[in-house]
């Protein structure tokens, strides 16, 4: 089991591409520029990198052994 | 008597602290999805900055509107604060500095909101910020007894100038494209 579980509240996100610069391994924008997940789970920082880097708010990060917010 | 300026000199200071936030939160907005910096600054500290900035303008308000209703030299009532038009002094100019002051109370609580209003309403009730710093620049500008100072007009013109600039740039430059991930190479791929 990896470390964080990530979730995108995909009705916030506005495209502004914060966490797909930060996260690219994780996260990336689809075609109409919202971001959308490469991957589930993840051991990467870079997760909580992304979810502090939303204007929006949109990205939340759990640990995925308790389900407690990380970020 | 003489009449204790204090509140006048205070309604005037927290006016003008009040606008120069308003402007700084607007730039810090239009930087936060331009990126003229690229990645040199975090999106995540301007997004704290942006929202700090325009919460600090709502403060500086606040204080405008107190020292105007404790102010004699013109004559402010707390209704007049809060409904246009009731104001007697430069009734249209203060008006406008009434409805800015709400709209930025209504934008500035739209986040907190953005879950129940939907991210594409608090895209559009945002738009609403060009109309409230250009009425907040009229307002300064109509009501503000500084205005003839070359200081104010320094000001209010660095301010629009600087505005009008984030917005072009905004408008004419592609915002940065979020970096493709890096896969890794195969061994034996060509270069």
């Amino acid at each position: 089991m990896s470390l964080y579980r990530i979730q995108i509240d995909r009705s916030l996100c506005s495209g502004f591409g914060a966490c797909a610069e930060v996260a690219p391994r994780l996260i990336q924008l689809d075609r109409s520029g919202n971001a959308e997940l490469r991957v589930g789970e993840t051991d990467d920082q870079a997760a909580i990198e992304a979810a502090f880097s939303c204007p929006m708010g949109a990205i939340t990060v759990f640990e995925a052994a308790t389900g407690r917010q990380a970020a | 008597m003489t009449h204790d300026p204090t509140f006048w000199l205070l309604a005037r200071s927290s006016g003008f602290t009040a606008y120069v936030l308003l402007t700084l939160s607007v730039l810090a907005g239009l930087l936060l999805k331009s990126r003229p910096f690229g990645t040199a600054i975090k999106a995540a500290w301007l997004t704290g900055l942006h929202r700090t900035l325009a919460l600090a303008g709502i403060g500086a308000l606040a204080g405008h509107a107190a020292a105007l209703v404790l102010d004699t030299t013109v004559k402010v009532s707390p209704l007049g604060l809060l409904i246009p038009g009731i104001v007697g002094y430069r009734p249209l100019a203060t008006s406008l500095g009434v409805l800015a002051a709400e709209l930025m109370v209504i934008v500035y609580a739209s986040f907190s909101l953005r879950k129940r209003i939907g991210a594409r309403n608090w895209r559009r009730l945002h738009w609403a910020t060009y109309g409230i710093f250009a009425a907040a620049t009229a307002h300064g500008l109509a009501a503000g007894t500084d205005t003839s100072r070359p200081w104010a007009l320094a000001l209010y013109l660095g301010a629009v100038g600087a505005v009008a600039a984030a917005t072009a740039w905004r408008v004419l430059v592609p915002p940065l494209p979020a970096r493709p991930p890096r896969t890794p190479r195969l061994t034996g791929e060509p270069a």
